[in-house]
Order: C-alpha cells, then sequence, then structure tokens
C-alpha cells in the first residue's frame, strides 16, 4: 500500500518537473489539423475554442472562402473555409470536421478544418522561419516546425483574421 | 486632489449647461432689449461661472467673465441699451467662454490656451460707454478688479452667495499657507505659537457661520473705506469731465437687500438625478438586446409546443409565464431606451444663434422658430444629428430665404422664416425644416443636373418633381449660382443624406416654387434594436429594416413587365422597376418562383424599388450586431441579428440595396432555362425515397413501384432519410414515409423536410397502419400530401405516387 502511494507520488513529481524544464527551453504549444492532405499547427493561445460544425449563415457579395457567419453563444462570428483558402475545393462536412475559433486581439472568426490531429510541445529553436520562396499569397505560415518524423506547417494567427478581399 | 477633480467635473457640467441656455437668451435678448427677466438670467449666468471658476483659480476665465459680468450689468440697470454690435462683441465673449472651458475641460487649466485680451478690451471699452471699435487699440485701460468689486448692499442675493464663497476660498487659502508656514517652522525646530484663527476645516457649522459673519462684516467696512475713497475721487473727476460721469462703476443701488448666510440652505436640496458612465448604459443596452433574443426564442419554443401539446394543462401555465417574461422583457427595454434618451433641444440650442450669425453675414432677416425641442431621442443619435441639421439650415438660410428687398417685391414679410420642428410618430421621431423662401425649381434642378453630367437627359424626362428635388443630395450638386462663404461648396448635402441613412433615416422633401420648401427626417428613436420585416429568398432569410418598407404586395409572375431588360411592375397609377433579392445576393436558385411572389416596396425618400422575394415571413424585433472588423462593409449588408431558433439572420442595408439595383439585370429568364435544363425524359429520371424501418415493408412497396420504373433509394429512419435529401447528391419527386420508426418518426420527418423552401413542393405520402382520424389530423398538419393506410394494393399505392409525380401510369397489357 504504502509503496503504491509513493510511487504515485513519484510519478506525479516527474509530471510537475517535466513542464516546468519545458519552459526553460522556450517551448510553444502547438495544436495540430489537417487541412486537406497537409497538417497545420496553431499556437494554442491563439485558440479561443474548438467546436463541432453548427449551422451557419451564407453572406453574399464575399470571396467563396467565407462561408458565412455563425452564432457562437450570442455574437456573430465570420465562417471561413481553410480548405478554400488554401486554394483547395471545399470542404465536405463530416464527423471530424470542427470550426476552430480563433482570436487575436479583438478580432475572432471562426476556420473550417478537416480533422484535429494533435497537441505539441516544440522547442521554439526548432521552428524554422517560413522560406523566403514562398510569395505573397503564402505568407498565412508563420514557421515551419521540425518534428522527430515529420515537418509541420505553422500559421500565423494574425495573418489569418486579416481581411484580404 | 480628488475632491477638487470632483469639484471641477461639476463645475464644468453646470458651466456647459448654462451656456447652452446663455445662447438662446443672448439672440433673444437682442430682439427685445429691455426684458429684464432675460437680462437678470444672462447676467446670473456670467456671473455664476466667474464666482465659480475665481474659487477653482481659473484666472483667465475669471477675468473674462467678470468683464462679461460689467457690462452686462449696466444693461440690467438701463443704463445701456443693447445694440447688435454691443451683442456681437458679447456673443464673442460668450464664445471665448465656451472655447477656455472646453480648454479646462481637456487640461484642466485655463492657462495658455486662449487669448482673451482683444476682447476684453473691447468688453472695456463697451462699459466705458463707446460703440465697440471693430479693431482695438484706442481704448487701452488696465483691467482694475480691486476697484470693480461691487460693494455688498447692492449685491443680489445670489451675488452675496458667490462673494461668501470667494472670501471662504480666500479665507482657506489663507489657512494652507499658515499651514505651511507652520510646518516649516516646525521643520526648522523653533517654537510655534498658536495662532488665534482656527482653520476653517476644524470649525463646526456655528463657528464657520460665526466666520463668515466675521469676514462680511470686514469685508463691510473694506466697501465702507472704498466707498470715502471714490467718492473723493469722483468728486475730482467730475470737476475734471463732467461727460464722462458713468465711468467706472458707481451705480445707483436699485434696491437694498438684505446680505444673509446662505449656505445652510442649500444644502437641504436633495439630489434628484445621478450621473452615469454612458459606457455603463451602452453594456445595459446590449444585456438588454441578448435577453430580447431569449424572449424572442422563448416566444418561438412556446409557439412550437403549443402546437404540439394543444389542450394540455401546463400549457395555460407556460403561456402565462412565457407573456410575462416577454412583457416584462419590453417594459425593461423601453426603460433602458429612456435612460439613454436625451431631448433633441441639446442641438436644436445652438442653432438660433448659427441663424443669427447666418443672417448677419448674409444680410438677411431671418427668424428662427423652434418647437418641440423636448422630443427625446436616443444618446447616440442625438450626437449624430447635430451636423446634418446645420447643413440643411444653413442651405434653407443661403439659399432658401431671399434678400429682404426680393422678399418684399414678391410681398412677402420682409424678415424670412426658418421652422424647426420635431414631433413624434411611432417608433420614430420626425424633424421637420420648413422654410418660407424661393422654394426649389424642378426643371431648374434637372437642367443644372443634366448639365454637370449627374443624371443623363432622359433619365431627367423621366423624373418626377419629388425625385427632381432628391437631386440636391447627389455628390457635386450645388445650385447657388455664387460660391458663398457659408454654403454652396458642393459637399454638404450629399453628405446629410449619408448621415441620416447611416442612422436608418429617410429624408423627404416637398417644395413650392416661391412658397418654400420643406425637409422631413424621419429617424428611428433608437439604433440598437428595430422593427424588421424579414423574408425568405429560396432557402436564405433576410431582415429589412421595416422602417424603409412602404408596402408589400402579391404578385404573379405574369404580373412582371419587362421594360429595356428591366423588371416592371404597374401598382396603381405607377411604374415600379423590379429586383429580385436574389439576384442582387447571387442567392443559389434551387426551385422556382411558385404560383405567387411578394415584392416589399422599400424606399429612400422619393426613389423606390420593388424588391422581389419569395415569401414573407412576418414582423420581428430585432436586434442588431455588428459583423465585426473582418466582414465589416459588405454590400448591402447592414448587420446581424441572430434569430430566435439561434440562427443568424443578415440585416439588409435598404440604401446600398438600391444603389445596387441599379446595376444588376433580371435573371428571370436564366431560370426558365434553368428549369428546362431539369425535364425529366424517361421515368428512371424520376427520385423516389421510401422510407420504413421495416425491410418487409420497403420491398412491398418497391415491388409496388416496379412497373412505374422509376428510381427507388431507401432510408431506414427519419434521421437517414432527412440526411440523404440534405445532402442534395440526388433530388427527390416524392417520399413515401412510415409514421412509426425508430429515431425520428414520420411526423417529424415531413415537419422537417417541410423546413426547406426547395423541398415545400415534394410530395410526402404516408404509409401507415394509424387509421384514426387524429392521426390523418396530424399528418396533414406536418404537411403530408396522402395518407395511405396499410394494407393497401401494389396498384392503388403505384396510381397514388404516379398522380403525384405526374406520371403516366402503364398500360397493363398482361
Amino acid at each position: 500500500m504504502n509503496n503504491q502511494i509513493e510511487q504515485v507520488l513519484k510519478k506525479q513529481q516527474e509530471q510537475q518537473k517535466s513542464p516546468s524544464e519545458g519552459e526553460i527551453e522556450q517551448v510553444v504549444q502547438l495544436v495540430g489539423f489537417m487541412v486537406g492532405e497537409e497538417e497545420f499547427a496553431v499556437p494554442i493561445l491563439g485558440i479561443q475554442e474548438i467546436i463541432k460544425p453548427i449551422e451557419y449563415t451564407r453572406t453574399p457579395k464575399t470571396p467563396p472562402y467565407v462561408l458565412g457567419v455563425f452564432n457562437l453563444r450570442g455574437s456573430v462570428l465570420p465562417l471561413i473555409d481553410l480548405r478554400m483558402k488554401f486554394g483547395l475545393s471545399r470542404s465536405k462536412e463530416n464527423e471530424d470536421t470542427r470550426y476552430m475559433v480563433i482570436k487575436h486581439n479583438d478580432e475572432v472568426a471562426g476556420f473550417v478544418i478537416d480533422r484535429l490531429t494533435q497537441a505539441t510541445r516544440i522547442k521554439e529553436s526548432a521552428i524554422d522561419p517560413a522560406p523566403e520562396t514562398l510569395d505573397d499569397e503564402h505568407n498565412f505560415i508563420y514557421g515551419v516546425g521540425k518534428q522527430k518524423d515529420k515537418l509541420i506547417s505553422i500559421l500565423n494567427v494574425e495573418a489569418l483574421l486579416k481581411r484580404d478581399f | 486632489m480628488d475632491e477638487f477633480q470632483e469639484i471641477l467635473e461639476d463645475f464644468l457640467v453646470e458651466a456647459f449647461e448654462m451656456i447652452e441656455q446663455l445662447d438662446n437668451d443672448l439672440i433673444e435678448l437682442e430682439n427685445s432689449p429691455n426684458d429684464l427677466d432675460l437680462l437678470n438670467r444672462i447676467f446670473r449666468v456670467a456671473h455664476t461661472i466667474k464666482g465659480s471658476s475665481s474659487f477653482l483659480n481659473f484666472d483667465v476665465l475669471t477675468h473674462l467673465t467678470h468683464h462679461m459680468e460689467d457690462v452686462l450689468n449696466k444693461a440690467r440697470r438701463g443704463e445701456l441699451s443693447i445694440t447688435p454690435e454691443i451683442m456681437d462683441v458679447v456673443l464673442e465673449s460668450t464664445d471665448k467662454m465656451k472655447a477656455l472651458l472646453e480648454h479646462i475641460k481637456e487640461t484642466g487649466s485655463d492657462e495658455g490656451a486662449i487669448d482673451v485680451a482683444p476682447t476684453v478690451k473691447r468688453l472695456e471699452a463697451i462699459f466705458g460707454g463707446e460703440e465697440p471699435a471693430v479693431e482695438e487699440g484706442s481704448q487701452a485701460a488696465e483691467p482694475e478688479p480691486e476697484a470693480e468689486e461691487k460693494e455688498l448692499s447692492e449685491m443680489s442675493e445670489e451675488e452675496v452667495e458667490a462673494e461668501i464663497e470667494r472670501l471662504l476660498a480666500q479665507r482657506q487659502e489663507e489657512d494652507r499657507k499658515r499651514r505651511e508656514a507652520k510646518k516649516a517652522a516646525e521643520a526648522a525646530g523653533t517654537e510655534v505659537e498658536q495662532s488665534e484663527e482656527k482653520e476653517l476645516s476644524e470649525m463646526s457649522e456655528e463657528e464657520v457661520e460665526a466666520e463668515i459673519e466675521r469676514l462680511l462684516a470686514q469685508r463691510q467696512e473694506e466697501d465702507r473705506k472704498r466707498r470715502e475713497a471714490k467718492k473723493a475721487k469722483q468728486e475730482k473727476e467730475a470737476a475734471q469731465t463732467a461727460a464722462k460721469e458713468q465711468k467706472s462703476g458707481a451705480p445707483k443701488p436699485q434696491k437694498q437687500q438684505e446680505p444673509k448666510p446662505a449656505p445652510k440652505e442649500r444644502k437641504t436640496t436633495v439630489e434628484q438625478t445621478i450621473r452615469v458612465d454612458v459606457k455603463r448604459l451602452d453594456d445595459l443596452m446590449n444585456l438588454i438586446g441578448e435577453l430580447v433574443l431569449g424572449k424572442n426564442r422563448l416566444l418561438k419554443i412556446y409557439d412550437d409546443v403549443e402546437e404540439r401539446y394543444e389542450g394540455e394543462q401546463f400549457l395555460e401555465e407556460l403561456n402565462q409565464v412565457v407573456s410575462s417574461v416577454s412583457l416584462v422583457t419590453t417594459d425593461l427595454q423601453i426603460a433602458v431606451m429612456k435612460t439613454r434618451m436625451l431631448p433633441i433641444g441639446k442641438v436644436f440650442n445652438k442653432f438660433p444663434r448659427m441663424v443669427r450669425d447666418l443672417s448677419r453675414e448674409l444680410h438677411k432677416e431671418i427668424e428662427l422658430v423652434i418647437s418641440g425641442e423636448e422630443t427625446e431621442l436616443d444618446k447616440s443619435i442625438v450626437e449624430e444629428i447635430g451636423d446634418p441639421l446645420v447643413h440643411i439650415i444653413r442651405n434653407s438660410c443661403d439659399h432658401g430665404i431671399e434678400l429682404p428687398e426680393e422678399r418684399v417685391a414678391k410681398g412677402k414679410p420682409a424678415k424670412g422664416t426658418v421652422q424647426l420642428k420635431a414631433y413624434n410618430e411611432g417608433n420614430h421621431i420626425i424633424i421637420e425644416i420648413v422654410d418660407d423662401g424661393k422654394g426649389l425649381d424642378p426643371d431648374m434642378l434637372k437642367m443644372k443636373a443634366v448639365e454637370k453630367g449627374l443624371i443623363s437627359e432622359k433619365e431627367a424626362d423621366q423624373m418626377s418633381d419629388k425625385e427632381a428635388y432628391m437631386l440636391i443630395f447627389k455628390p457635386g450638386f450645388s445650385t447657388a449660382a455664387q460660391v458663398t462663404n457659408v454654403s454652396g461648396r458642393g459637399v454638404g448635402m450629399d453628405v446629410v443624406r449619408s448621415n441620416i441613412e447611416k442612422l436608418n433615416g429617410i429624408i423627404e422633401i416637398d417644395s413650392e416654387v416661391g412658397k418654400g420648401t420643406t425637409l422631413k427626417l424621419k429617424i428611428p428613436l433608437t439604433l440598437a434594436i428595430i422593427q424588421s420585416l424579414l423574408v425568405s429568398v429560396q432557402e436564405e432569410y433576410y431582415a429589412i429594416p421595416l422602417a424603409s418598407v412602404l408596402e408589400t404586395v402579391r404578385i404573379t409572375p405574369d404580373e412582371i413587365q419587362s421594360v429595356e431588360g428591366r423588371s416592371v411592375l404597374r401598382l396603381r397609377d405607377e411604374v415600379l422597376s423590379l429586383v429580385h433579392l436574389a439576384d442582387l445576393f447571387d442567392v443559389e436558385r434551387v426551385f422556382s418562383m411558385g404560383e405567387h411572389a411578394y415584392v416589399v416596396i422599400i424606399g429612400i425618400a422619393e426613389t423606390k424599388i420593388g424588391l422581389i422575394v419569395d415569401s414573407l415571413i412576418g414582423q420581428e424585433e430585432v436586434v442588431i450586431k455588428s459583423l465585426g472588423e473582418y466582414l465589416k462593409g459588405i454590400e448591402g449588408i447592414a448587420g446581424a441579428t441572430i434569430r430566435g431558433d439561434g440562427r443568424v439572420t443578415l440585416i439588409v442595408d435598404v440604401g446600398a440595396l438600391m444603389d445596387m439595383a441599379k446595376s444588376v439585370k433580371s435573371s428571370m429568364q436564366n431560370l426558365e432555362d434553368n428549369v428546362q435544363k431539369g425535364e425529366k425524359s424517361s421515368p428512371e429520371d424520376y427520385n423516389i425515397l421510401v422510407v420504413d424501418d421495416s425491410k418487409t415493408d420497403r420491398s412491398i412497396m418497391k415491388r409496388a413501384l416496379e412497373p412505374l420504373g422509376v428510381t427507388i433509394t431507401e432510408a431506414t429512419n427519419g434521421v437517414e432519410a432527412l440526411n440523404i435529401m440534405k445532402d442534395g447528391s440526388k433530388s427527390f419527386d416524392a417520399a413515401l414515409i412510415d409514421i412509426e420508426m425508430p429515431r425520428m418518426d414520420g411526423y417529424t420527418l415531413a415537419s422537417e423536410i417541410r423546413k426547406f423552401n426547395k423541398f415545400k413542393m415534394v410530395p410526402l405520402i404516408a404509409v401507415t397502419s394509424r387509421t384514426s382520424r387524429s392521426d390523418r389530423m396530424r399528418g396533414v398538419e406536418v404537411g403530408m400530401t396522402e395518407y395511405i393506410t396499410k394494407p393497401y394494393t401494389p396498384e392503388y399505392l403505384m396510381n397514388v405516387v404516379a398522380r403525384n409525380i405526374n406520371l403516366n401510369v402503364p398500360e397493363y397489357t398482361s
């Protein structure tokens, strides 16, 4: 019995230790998700919440990637299809589809993503700036995070929320 | 320091309130220079401001008001008659006073910003008995505030009070100095002698009063001495110049008044108002908005519940709760709205002065008659309405009212009148600006507009008079032959229009050549919550501000005529151009126009158009929500609102819509083409949805329909069926629906399907063993087209389906 308790305590200590160690190294917490075949991520601090798809109202006279507006507990927010924003075909809604509500300063909008992948911690030193060759159209990329087995594009929240029409 | 800040704020609020009144009083004074009441009132304002500002150590302001007070005092005693020239100077000093107060408001000090010296000099000149010189320079007398202090015995009650305050302030200042000295002395370690006089702040009320008495006595003593000195001086002066008797005030006392300590009385008045930060009211208004949304939602849910549980006991109770909640919410909304209301007089007050200045500048005689200034409006609107009104009134004075000679020649009184009226009409306030000037000449306006290339000649020919009047609101239009300082630069009236439209307001003009012009502004009482007409186009809903809706008519498609590629409607004796809301907003056309369509006639000022919509949902009170920075300024959309069911509905911007309508061509023809394309050529093109949880039943139905050769899709319950239909990959021509099914029964399915406009016409056939009358009734209510009871013969089922999809039953040639 005592042994068990000791083990639990030990485990807890370890858990407490690891994040604090991480913070010293300037870790960014990211939420990863799929848009089309590609994995992207957004810093967790830029995300207000993630919800399942709800009904939205089309807004006329806007670019196609602006699907419309939806009601999030009393506020009217724009809904943007990231697939279309990135030049892919329009998302087909399925069980994995989510609206990611992203916030920067006072700007808030919902973005349609195909599927959530995972939350990761990545050291800031492991993030490279976006390749210079990318043209203006793709300046939503804040940087490229290197992970053990893959690269992940980190999106620039501010650029996403900037109206470009 | 905080206390000082508080006093300062109170002072500023009070001062601004008084000044507003002051301007009007001054104008009135010019008309009746001998009105003693009026003079007293004006004098008191100057006096009060002087008193408080000296207390607060605003020396510049005190200096200025002091001289104003002198001049006004002289006028009050009948020693000076107010000529327009003197009035100019008085008004100028009022302006300076305002500027100083503004400066104090911003910086907390009155120093350095405004140079009052020239104005003061002119005031002094008047006081000295001279006509004011346009350029100063002659009179260079040093202001000598000491010598101009009046004697106590001549002062009115208010003045005595002010004087007491001044003395007390002086005393406090002395206290402070003494305190500091004491502190310094203590710090130096020397012995401090006990001061005989106690500090004001340490005194009891009685002591303060005694102190006041003492100070007054002291002051009277000083007065006496000064009087003697003055007398001696006067005797000397009188010997020198007999002409300038009236030099620096030794006025004869008009009435003696007992000086009595008044401050005690003042305390007894109870505070009737509190000042609230506007931000808090805004927050409150937002919360009320949420509540109204909640109420709408509750009402909708109640309707649904009522439908389903008709006749049940608890409905009555629910009804009571719902109606009391909705009643209270409405009352609350009105109450909060009222707290934000300000009388429009706040805006109107500045116009008498403006008109007066204008008439002097333009050499016209104009009288401004104001009525209804007590009419109340939301604060935010009051703030916005000022500028447009300034433009309109300037225009009336400049372009409307003729020169006096002209007017006399036309047989009108030399003095022109501009009336400014405000009154309530339903949920709106009407502001009318009426002048009796030369009026607008529609032909002249048209000519001018054609000349400037604003409209084509053809357009001009078709224009009604009222439309022609509206030309003055076009950008770049100016009717004044001469560009004056006042107006006619071509900006202004178009700004007026856009400002009024921003407030969801409407402008109307009526005019008669030679008689005058009437401008009517119709403005909603509040901006946050509006009445709207909800309409639907295909699957989409839009809210149109009810204020802009003139009427609605139901039409059949063949009533729509085409003139030069544009759809028009003949309505009574008018020809109205039509535009389909679906064309404006690029709504995808899923189904064609039914037997009827509705035309919502919207209008701003004299332009109106008919907006074709598919159906009218009804009138609803909606709370306007902003679309945020990202979607701000979408063409034709003014905002959004959340409806009772939680969905977002967009509110259209009528003004923008009318502009958009000009560039949209009707797509009625296109629609017909689409319909043609959907024509079915063979039985396989017909899709039938079969919904039943029993596999056997589905097979029976399938077999029964086989001879028709139609395509059949199966679903095992309501949810699945609904998803298949919504998916849109197939369009169904009919559905056979079982009633008892898991997850979603047939009734619910039918009512869900009917919620979609594009499925409104799809035949829904109930196939069930439920045979009671109430079941059938229920079926009809939820929108079933036919009701087939099990068991049935295969032929019967086939015939019903065939009839519903207009397919010929194949001949049996067995």
